[in-house]
């Protein structure tokens, strides 16, 4: 549980000290999320690079998942994957 | 097959220093994706990358006489302290809230840092990831001050697709819009050559900001960017 306590910022909201952001998550699910065909995947890592959430992360098998807490859906490792292997599906 | 020292993502390393537990970024974010991949890029070096600090730009000296920064764009500066200098990374996503012009797409940043003291200027792009974590390990470990340019798509300002973000930049560097390039101690190396260049008007068609174009504008653009790259292409034969 993060205590939520007051203090006052500079004008533009600049945060001049380290440290202060607090650990955020962007809500519970996104409409589509990515899901890894592992027969055409040939772990390249490409989607993983190429996300920006940070969501994808390799599994113990080699393969890479994503954590759909915080996908957002935007779709570059369905986009950005050279062997058609991630494809955006309705999330449940 | 030696212009890279990596050439597969899974040699990075695997923790994640950038949104651990998520941020609030919009989907496909360039921004968040080039931070991403300088935070890896910097894992393992020394660089105290928790205690960096992130500033207005125009507050910085080297790029205050840049007049294409005043003329609207803000991007971000992170700056890393070094042990002589600092090393300082412009994520550019070009937000020029709505209006756009070629003086904001075409500047010259690493000119301008390379000019006021920097040993190592270079511009980058997340669609390039490769070719953007040699960059910034080379900024690092060079021995003075480091400027790098990366240039961030923004889905929602320049209007495209979030799932086009890597694919948007890879036609600004393909197009040679945004030509990567880096300057060594005064010494100029393209570092992504391509001997058949892109045509701008797929990277111009690909963004709804450039909707109220002209064609007469466009092919201006066109010109501007093959001089610039006619000029970038003398300085490297100049010096070698």
């Amino acid at each position: 549980m993060i205590s939520k306590t007051f203090k006052q910022e500079k004008v533009g909201c600049q945060l001049l000290e380290a440290g202060q952001a607090q650990p955020y998550t962007p809500g519970t699910k996104p409409q589509f999320g990515p899901v890894w065909d592992k027969t055409l995947c040939v772990r390249c890592a490409l989607c993983y690079i190429y996300c920006p959430d940070a969501a994808i992360s390799r599994q113990e098998d080699g393969f890479y998942d994503v954590d759909i807490k915080l996908c957002k859906g935007c779709g570059i490792c369905h986009r950005e994957c050279w062997f058609g292997a991630v494809s955006m599906q309705e999330v449940e | 097959m030696d212009t890279y020292t990596l050439y597969a993502a899974q040699f990075l390393p695997f923790k994640e220093h950038f949104g651990p537990k998520g941020h609030n970024a919009c989907k496909g974010c360039g921004v968040a994706l080039a931070v991403r991949q300088v935070y890896k890029a910097l894992e393992g070096s020394g660089a105290n990358i928790e205690q960096a600090k992130w500033q207005i730009p125009w507050e910085e000296s080297i790029i205050v006489n840049s007049g294409a920064i005043a003329a609207g764009s803000q991007p971000a500066l992170l700056s890393i302290a070094k042990k002589e200098g600092a090393l300082h990374i412009c994520f550019d996503n070009e937000c020029t809230g709505g209006r756009v012009d070629t003086a904001v797409m075409l500047k010259k940043l690493p000119a301008v840092a390379s000019a006021s003291g920097c040993d190592y200027s270079a511009t980058a792009c997340p669609s390039h990831p490769f070719d953007l974590v040699d960059k910034i390990r080379k900024a690092w470990d060079c021995a003075g001050s480091a400027f790098v340019h990366i240039l961030c798509p923004c889905p929602v300002g320049w209007g495209f697709e979030a799932e086009n973000t890597v694919k948007v930049g890879r036609k600004a560097v393909e197009s040679r819009v945004f030509p990567l390039y880096e300057i060594a101690q005064g010494y100029y190396k393209i570092t992504c050559e391509d001997p058949n260049p892109q045509p701008v008007e797929g990277y111009v068609k690909a963004q709804t900001r450039f909707a109220g174009w002209s064609a007469k504008k466009i092919i201006a653009l066109k010109e501007e960017v093959n001089a610039n790259l006619e000029l970038l292409k003398s300085k490297t034969q100049k010096t070698l």
